[in-house]
């Protein structure tokens, strides 16, 4: 790609230059820009795969096989549209989804929101470090050492004053998550049958039980997060995203979708060795130790590695979803490019976000199996309802114009999948009254 | 972008015609985004504020549960019955 650099000097930027790569050739020119606005969606969408995530498609996996891969492809179109929303609003507003539903839905909503999303996302952060602390001690590491050990990672990965240091290095991690095609691929199933499987949705053997309810639920819930609208709009605003890039953007988000899904199968495969193998296991660190007999230890790693890279993944992203609604709520400097002197409460509120989690896995006896289950119940509560503020901002004409708005067919899409998730979420809702409503498996 | 740039780039154009340039939203000029400061709280039909309505108290309700579940899985109640 030949390029050179092209420096305009201007007076309304910081650093008093506008500093661009020359190219020759239109395709030259779309790649190199894709790659630029690129990011925030790969980011949200690979960070959502995170240890929450890793246990409950390697569950599905080792409970139905591959019979739940359909729902996966389903899910792709849906978190591709709700995500492509937040594109758009973080593109047209230039402002993060908390600062959005105070300004236009008042206190009362700013608030629940807001402290609904900050009490998720640090039960989440528990449960990421919770799988941090279970994969290292697998792998012989103390988590005395490790748990803090990966705190500071963690907050030293954002402190540097660098959004783009910051996301080259997420990105990288990202891709690591290519890995789980090597894994998957090692222990795999039959092609015909994850193809079938895939595009076919088939009921598996024992129909439709409570367990099965619950892990489509499960599956849901772990692939459209709450954390995710309010990340992704504040990332697109703190990148500063500008008008013209909102194509880019979009496929941003199509192809960190697309990669998600291919990734979070290829987790659905693992668990369908233990099913074909017959090996019963409690969590993926488990798993990983278990089919070492018969896939190497090479995978059984590999797995470990990844569930580690999936916690710091989803750790880094939910934290800053919390910092960054925090700091546009209370009008404090919020952003990646501000060195920590200049963003106190911004830095103060992600460490403390990754310290307190961290600290509370390491706390002995700590009741972890309720976070996980209070996590699952808050975030498929909190999801609708996000959903719908989202929409009802996309639908104001007045303030976003024809460009940035919802089309009718958008509208169509969208109250689809909220009456669903709203489906989803009463089902849980009345699991919670009546633990027995379903039949057992 | 400043009157200034627009010139330059403009001159670079003008000297490179089978050429362009990209520029990394970071390095570039910000743009003036839609004003929401200004506009207030959305407006909204009677049956959309009835709607957000009946979905607050569906929260409230369903946080209540929550917390009563939590606790109850934590053994907090079979403690006080003691």
């Amino acid at each position: 790609m030949a390029s050179r650099l092209f420096i305009a000097s201007s007076t309304a930027t910081t650093n008093g230059t506008v500093r661009g790569r020359v190219v020759h050739s239109k395709w030259t020119k779309a790649l190199l820009t894709f790659l630029m606005v690129s990011g925030p969606g790969l980011i949200v969408m690979e960070a959502d795969n995170d240890a929450g995530a890793v246990s409950t498609y390697v569950q599905a996996g080792a409970q139905y096989g591959t019979h739940l891969l359909w729902t996966l492809l389903l899910l792709l179109p849906v978190t591709y549209f709700i995500q492509e929303m937040v594109v758009r609003l973080g593109i047209a507003t230039g402002k993060g989804h908390a600062t959005m539903i105070y300004q236009r839905f008042g206190r009362w909503w700013g608030h629940f929101s807001l402290i609904d999303l900050q009490l998720v996302n640090f039960l989440t952060l528990v449960t990421e470090f919770a799988a941090i602390s279970l994969a290292l001690s697998k792998m012989n590491v103390t988590p005395i050492i490790g748990v803090p050990l990966a705190a500071i990672i963690l907050i030293t990965l954002v402190v540097t004053g660098s959004y783009r240091r910051w996301e080259r290095i997420v990105v990288f991690l990202c891709l690591l998550d290519i890995a789980w095609l090597t894994i998957a691929f090692k222990v795999g199933a039959p092609l015909h049958e994850v193809v079938h499987n895939t595009i076919v949705p088939t009921v598996p053997a024992g129909g439709i039980t409570a367990s099965l309810v619950f892990l489509i639920i499960a599956i849901v819930g772990t692939t459209i997060a709450p954390w995710q609208l309010f990340f992704q709009q504040s990332c697109v605003a703190d990148k500063r995203l500008r008008f013209s890039d909102l194509k880019w953007g979009r496929l941003d988000t199509f192809v960190g979708a697309c990669f998600t899904i291919v990734v979070a199968g290829c987790m659905m495969l693992t668990g369908n060795a233990a099913l074909t193998h017959r090996i019963g296991f409690n969590d993926p660190a488990q798993l990983a130790v278990d089919i070492t007999s018969f896939a190497g230890p090479a995978v059984r790693t590999g797995i470990l590695l990844l569930m580690i890279n999936a916690a710091v993944l989803g750790t880094t992203a939910v934290s800053l979803s919390s910092a960054w609604a925090y700091g546009e709520v209370r009008g404090w400097p919020h952003s990646l490019e501000l060195p920590v002197r200049k963003a106190k409460g911004f830095y103060f509120v992600y460490a403390l976000c990754v310290c307190a989690a961290a600290a509370i896995v390491l706390i002995p006896r700590a009741p972890l199996q309720l976070i996980i289950v209070s996590v699952q119940v808050l975030a498929g509560l909190m999801l609708p309802s996000a959903i719908i503020f989202l929409q009802l901002l996309l639908n104001d004409k007045e303030l976003l114009g024809e460009r940035f708005s919802n089309r009718p067919w958008n509208n169509w899409v969208n109250w689809a999948i909220i009456l669903v998730l709203f489906a989803l979420s009463l089902v849980l809702a009345a699991q919670v009254i009546c633990p027995r409503l379903f039949p057992g498996t | 972008m400043t009157l200034n740039m627009m010139r330059e780039r403009k001159r670079f154009d003008d000297e490179h015609q089978d050429s362009f340039i990209v520029v990394h939203p970071l390095d570039d000029v910000q743009e003036e985004k839609v004003d929401t400061a200004g506009v207030g709280p959305l407006r909204l039909t009677t049956s959309v504020k009835l709607s957000l309505m009946a979905l607050r108290g569906y929260l409230i309700l369903m946080t209540l549960l929550l917390l009563y579940h939590v606790m109850d899985l934590s053994g907090l109640f079979r403690q006080w019955k003691w």
